[in-house]
């Protein structure tokens, strides 16, 4: 029980109904390129949008529980209900037991037929030109994280809609009991890591470092233990303020002496847990409650943060740490990948990971947007997913070759709302001035 | 307290003990090696720069077996530590002046978290005016943070202080950090002999470490260290309450333990100093100098030449100044009925030298009027000659007849 | 002294193999018995025509196997039927003497075919279908069968004639309804599958009605109502089914054609549920209690029934039983779903090309809700479909793209609706 499977996803925004999944699927199952013959359906017009028919590969199938002959199972290590032809008496009960049409006649061979995956390598996954259809594999991430304990204690009190307590009880199942925990101040002790009047909220050992001191603790108690030849992780969950402003000296003296540490900072642009005040990673143009709107004076009205946000992730990229990258919560199997390489980098040195993280309160938008802007700062170039190791440079890991206006990032939000055209073409350019820095990094190292 | 300080050989015999000449920065150096820290951090700042360098030059050759972190500022030198300290680590660093004030956010957690971090502290003026010279302004500026601080008259008592001091912050009834206090420029530079302790002998005195029994960050036993305290209403302030009279009664207990330490030293090392505070020629003197650190030698002087010239003077010196020795200090005051107090920095509050100040508290608690006035020299680096000490002599001896100024007297004024 | 179980599971079917899934689901440990008169593990009635053809093997066609009872901690007695309900103390009589107290039974005992009272029957040998022991025996007989006559033409009947006419046997089907598959298909419907089975030498007498049977040299000799006689090696009576319920004589559990019970599967006896081929609940066309003796139906009613067992939170009342049949004849496929009544101001759309053999008929109430769907030889989701009329989706906009191509449209409206 309780096990998680991949699947395959469908965008109905990004599909244009070419059907080339479909003469791959065909192409793979039957040999001819007959879409009729497809065991995915895309159904719909360009005027209504396009819609999708595939099996789900339902958790409590209802196409296994009426098939009268046992031949529809559910395989419980691949997720896939598969279908023995042997035992099929082609009664087609199973296309009436399903309700998304996930099990069909083929006509070309007389009995019904389903997609099985291809057996974990799904054949329309990559001939979809426009990234409609994705193969999501995190099924990883639930199966091999929801059997490790979670270090935190229940009931976190973050922000309704807040992907910072995610964030955090995935990390540090990831990293493990022998972990010694620094949360500086800001929102994650704030919603309770640390605990309060005497009790913990970590099973870890954790500590509240000053906002400014971070790295240096972590660094004192990572060089004891290896001193005394013990494995201990030392790990920071930090904020971008105590990150960015107060805390650079230390985390960049840190990240200079490469202390075995791992230093993950929540970006979500602000000192978010003390009211919302401005940082120095918080973009051009944003409201915050020390950069508020107001008509100013002297004809100059006050249209949020004056100056363009401090790329940390780029600054630590040059103290040649053992690890930088940046990651976002809507990506997880990104993150998780990073995660694990930074993990194993902080055992040589430093490892720096820079996780953007929306928040709900401060940025000002619904609480059920949270993966949605998540998605659309990747999606419009406005944050950019990258890692970095000194052997093989700096590269893209989630590239976006075609990327959205960054309006539509902009828009998702409320701190934004207030932007004029000057300063939304500002950001725009900035995000393509980021990029091509970026790039040439990429190119450069790469080179 | 450790069973090995219990275990104390009444008639030891300390062993031969090596002589070599050093400056204080040196003898500190050398007593760290001694006391055998696992972890050091160090940020150069004058006038500690050459003791660091000297705690550098023992681990590169081998001398001193302890983790060297070069941090990039004071800030982060006292943060590793706590992060060591806090992981079980002997932890020890030396800073001064715009040093100290620079790494005072984490200084005066240290205490709170009651962490036993030696930390030598080679005074220096505060700026500005911009001066890298000696007084005692730093030292002073954070005398209220909760830190034992004690201060050193010669390179010997550095040297012995230094180790004495891991010993008086390890102790259970104690577990606070100290500051060994040596006058940056006349005991940092000064040259002198030195004996220098066995390390087997000092291993005994040291006995075994456990530094982190009460507080640590281990996953063997884990525990939030500080979580928040609630706000009024709950049992937060309750909570604070607490940990505040705990580190008061730690700095009390250490006035018992830094007594019992250095009475130890002495059966051990054969080396005896006034822990808390020391009468120089007080028997049958009618009035009192008051003293801190390295001026106390051109004190002696002066007061062995004013007792010869017939004036009845004696001297009190403080060595312990936080927690201050108010017990100890009213027994000495109880024999004197005037008393002129010489100090190294400036009490910008009373316009005095805090010294000064913290000696009219215990005058206060002595419940008869004793006539005084604060003396304020040595800043920047200035010389308090043996004819300063005359001067304060002199005015003190007026006291017995005369009301006593307001105005503190600034010794180097006209130098 | 009695042997005792939390949850007794009478019967071994489908209704009776999902009220052990959901019970297991919310109670994990609670004691659990599945009791069932058929000696093997369990298998679909549904699935015997199959076993008669010889496509499937007879011991290929098991839904669970041993592991499956251990795994769940399911006690499993086979071969033992339950003989009478005493719901007033919580015991259930078994065929073999022995009593089973429980606190809480589910009767999924399913149906038995119903012989009717032809004078003469009782003289003959003849065949049934409802058992893996009849279909392995049917199996046997076809082989060696010349000629063969079935008595009614519901699916079973249709299978089974479908199997001899391919085993090499002239077939008579005789029916009394004036169609095949009454009550499954229309009378267009029928028409095809008669046409196919005509085609492939079978004789179809609707309409008609044997009245007598005698033993004859090869088998038996059948007299129809016009007096005409039929000879037969080998007789099958596949008139229809009635449940199995005698064990209910005396006991205060309330029956009609079947047993009784509320949207929760529960009868009037409170620890006492029934689902299945023998339960008669809501339909969702109508709030009288009807039989809806399919399988998509069983399983529904055995899901809620042990959920509601379990004390489930998680369960949802029975939204009345839809029929649904799909038909495999001659390797063509009709497929109904939904009810052949045309409500009170609907519509019925047909559309037919005779060429092909592709036959569709939709049903729509007086608000353009779909009521009725069928096909033969036209492809739709019947899942599909019967969301839609579960759901009563309204479908004005769209009407005649729906007839026109109700697979691609069903998707559609699934994928928008429901996904």
């Amino acid at each position: 029980m309780g096990k998680s499977y991949n699947t395959i996803a469908f965008d109905a925004n990004k599909c244009d109904g070419c059907g080339d999944c479909m003469t791959a699927c065909a192409t793979a199952k039957v040999g001819v390129g007959d879409t009729a013959r497809s065991r995915i359906q895309i159904v719909g017009s360009a005027d209504d949008g396009f819609e999708l028919a595939l099996c789900r590969q339902c958790g409590d199938p209802k196409c296994v529980m009426v098939c009268p002959a046992g031949a529809l199972t559910k395989n419980f290590d691949t997720g896939v209900i598969e279908w023995n032809d042997a035992k099929c008496v082609d009664c087609l009960l199973c296309t009436v037991g399903c309700s998304y049409a996930g099990i069909a006649l083929d006509a070309g061979s007389g009995h019904v037929a389903k997609c099985d995956t291809c057996d974990g390598a799904p054949a329309c996954v990559p001939a979809c030109p426009h990234d409609a259809l994705t193969y999501v594999t995190t099924s990883r991430i639930y199966n091999e994280v929801g059997d490790w304990e979670d270090l935190f204690a229940p009931g976190l009190a973050g922000c309704q809609g807040c992907n910072t307590e995610l964030l955090m009880r995935h990390t540090l199942r990831r990293v493990g009991p022998e972990t010694v925990l620094a949360t500086p101040p800001g929102c994650v002790p704030g919603m309770g890591s640390v605990g309060f009047n005497g009790s913990t909220g970590t099973k870890v050992p954790v500590f509240h470092p000053l906002l400014t001191n971070t790295a240096a603790m972590l660094a004192g108690i990572k060089r004891q233990y290896k001193r005394v030849g013990r494995e201990v992780n030392a790990l920071a969950i930090a904020g971008d303020g105590g990150a960015s402003d107060v805390g650079f000296q230390s985390l960049s003296g840190a990240a200079e002496r490469n202390e075995q540490i791992l230093f993950m900072v929540v970006d979500n642009e602000g000192y978010m847990n003390t009211g919302m005040q401005r940082s120095s990673c918080t973009p051009y143009g944003a409201w915050t409650s020390t950069t508020p709107i107001g008509k100013g004076s002297g004809g100059m009205p006050s249209q949020g943060k004056t100056q363009d946000a401090k790329n940390l992730p780029l600054i630590m990229v040059n103290h040649r740490c053992e690890y930088v990258a940046t990651a976002s919560t809507a990506y997880m199997e990104d993150l998780y990948d990073k995660l694990d390489k930074a993990i194993q980098a902080s055992k040589r040195g430093f490892a720096y990971l820079h996780v953007y993280s929306p928040c709900t309160t401060g940025w000002r938008f619904p609480t059920d947007q949270n993966m949605e802007v998540a998605r659309k700062a990747v999606e419009t170039n406005f944050v950019m997913l990258w890692e970095y190791n000194r052997t093989d440079g700096l590269r893209f890991t989630r590239p976006v070759d075609d990327p959205l206006p960054v309006t539509e990032y902009l828009r998702a939000m409320g701190r934004f709302r207030h932007l004029s055209p000057d300063q939304i073409s500002h950001i725009q350019s900035k995000v393509v001035e980021n990029l091509a820095f970026v790039q040439q990094m990429a190119h450069r190292q790469s080179a | 307290m450790t069973t090995a300080t219990l275990e104390t050989p009444a008639q030891a015999k300390p062993a031969k003990q090596k002589v070599i000449l050093c400056e204080g920065n040196e003898a500190a150096a050398l007593g760290v090696a001694l006391a055998r820290p696992d972890m050091v951090a160090v940020y150069p700042i004058t006038p500690q720069s050459s003791l660091v360098e000297h705690v550098a030059k023992l681990i590169a050759d081998g001398k001193m077996d302890a983790d060297i972190v070069d941090a990039e500022g004071e800030h982060s030198v006292l943060s590793v530590l706590q992060g060591g300290a806090l992981a079980g680590a002997r932890t020890y660093t030396a800073t001064c002046g715009p040093g100290l004030a620079f790494m005072f956010e984490p200084y005066f957690r240290t205490s709170g978290m009651r962490l036993p971090i030696v930390m030598s502290i080679v005074t220096r003026d505060g700026i500005t005016p911009q001066s890298v010279w000696g007084g005692h302004q730093d030292a002073m500026t954070v005398r209220e943070v909760g830190w034992v601080q004690v201060y050193c008259e010669t390179v010997q008592e550095v040297l012995d202080t230094t180790i004495m001091a891991f010993k008086i912050a390890e102790h259970h009834d104690v577990m606070l950090p100290v500051n060994v206090c040596l006058d940056g420029n006349y005991l940092s530079y000064g040259t002198s002999r030195v004996e220098l302790p066995d390390q087997a002998e000092v291993d005994a005195f040291m006995g075994v470490k456990d530094v982190n029994w009460h507080v640590a960050l281990d996953p063997h036993r884990p525990m939030a260290v500080d979580p928040l305290t609630g706000g009024s209403g709950g049992k937060g302030p309750s909570t604070f309450v607490r940990y505040r009279k705990g580190q008061c009664r730690g700095m009390q207990n250490s006035l018992r333990v830094i007594e019992e330490v250095h009475e130890e030293w002495a059966q051990r090392f054969g080396r005896s100093f006034a822990p808390l505070v020391e009468e120089y020629r007080l028997d049958g003197a009618d009035y009192a100098i008051m003293t801190l650190g390295s001026m106390t030698g051109a004190a002696k002087d002066a007061i062995d030449e004013a007792r010869d010239a017939g004036r009845r003077v004696g001297l009190i010196k403080i060595k312990t100044f936080s927690p201050f020795p108010v017990e100890a200090l009213m027994k000495s005051l109880g024999k004197v009925q005037a008393v002129g107090v010489v100090d190294r920095s400036v009490g910008f509050r009373w316009n005095c030298g805090p010294m000064y100040q913290e000696t009219m508290g215990v005058l206060y608690r002595l419940g008869r009027h004793v006539p005084s006035m604060s003396f304020i020299g040595g800043l920047a680096g200035a010389d308090i000659t043996v004819g300063h000490f005359h001067r304060v002599i002199e005015a003190t001896e007026k006291l017995l007849s005369a009301p006593a100024p307001i105005e503190p007297v600034w010794l180097n004024e006209k130098d | 002294m009695t042997e005792h179980t939390k949850y007794l599971v009478v019967g071994s079917s489908h209704a009776a193999l999902e009220a052990v899934t959901a019970i297991r689901m919310h109670d994990a440990e609670g004691s659990l018995t599945l009791l069932t008169r058929d000696p093997h593990l369990p298998y679909s009635p549904t699935v015997l025509p199959y076993v008669v053809s010889g496509r499937s093997a007879p011991d290929g066609i098991f839904l669970r196997d041993e592991k499956f009872f251990a795994d769940h901690r399911v006690t499993l007695k086979r071969g033992n039927a339950l003989k009478a309900l005493h719901a007033e103390r919580n015991a259930a009589e078994l065929a073999d003497g022995s009593e089973l107290a429980y606190d809480k039974i589910l009767l999924a005992t399913g149906a038995s075919p119903a012989i009717p009272p032809i004078p003469g029957l009782d003289q003959v040998s003849y065949h049934v279908l409802r058992t893996l022991d009849d279909a392995t025996k049917l199996n046997a007989a076809i082989k060696s069968s010349k000629q063969a006559v079935v008595l009614g033409a519901g699916l079973v009947g249709m299978h089974a004639a479908e199997n001899l006419v391919k085993a090499g046997a002239k077939v008579t089907i005789v029916e009394m309804a004036k169609q095949l598959t009454d009550g499954y298909f229309d009378a267009i419907a029928a028409g095809l599958i008669e046409k196919a089975f005509t085609d492939n030498g079978a004789t179809i007498l609707t309409g008609s009605r044997v009245v007598k049977l005698a033993p004859s040299t090869i088998g038996a000799t059948l007299t129809l109502e016009n007096g005409s006689t039929l000879e037969a090696d080998l007789l099958l009576v596949a008139t229809g089914v009635r449940p199995n319920m005698d064990y209910l004589a005396g006991s205060p559990v309330e029956h009609d054609k079947g047993i009784l019970v509320s949207d929760s599967m529960q009868t009037s006896v409170a620890n006492v549920w029934s689902a299945g081929d023998c339960a008669q609940a809501k339909g969702f066309f109508t709030d009288d209690k009807v039989m809806n003796a399919i399988l998509p139906d069983a399983t529904e009613q055995g899901r809620i029934a042990g959920m509601a067992m379990a004390g489930d939170p998680g369960l949802k009342q029975y939204p009345g039983g839809v029929p649904l049949n799909t038909y495999h004849f001659f390797g063509r496929h009709a497929i109904s779903v939904g009810s052949s009544r045309v409500p009170e101001g609907g519509e019925v759309v047909t559309r037919f090309d005779e060429a092909s053999g592709r036959y569709l008929k939709a049903i729509f109430s007086a608000d353009n809700r779909l009521t009725g769907i069928y096909g033969v030889n036209e492809f739709f989701d019947g899942g599909v479909m019967c969301q839609l009329i579960l759901r009563r989706i309204d479908l004005s906009a769209i009407r005649e793209r729906f007839v026109a191509n109700p697979l691609a449209v069903g998707r559609e409206l699934m994928s928008k609706t429901w996904r």
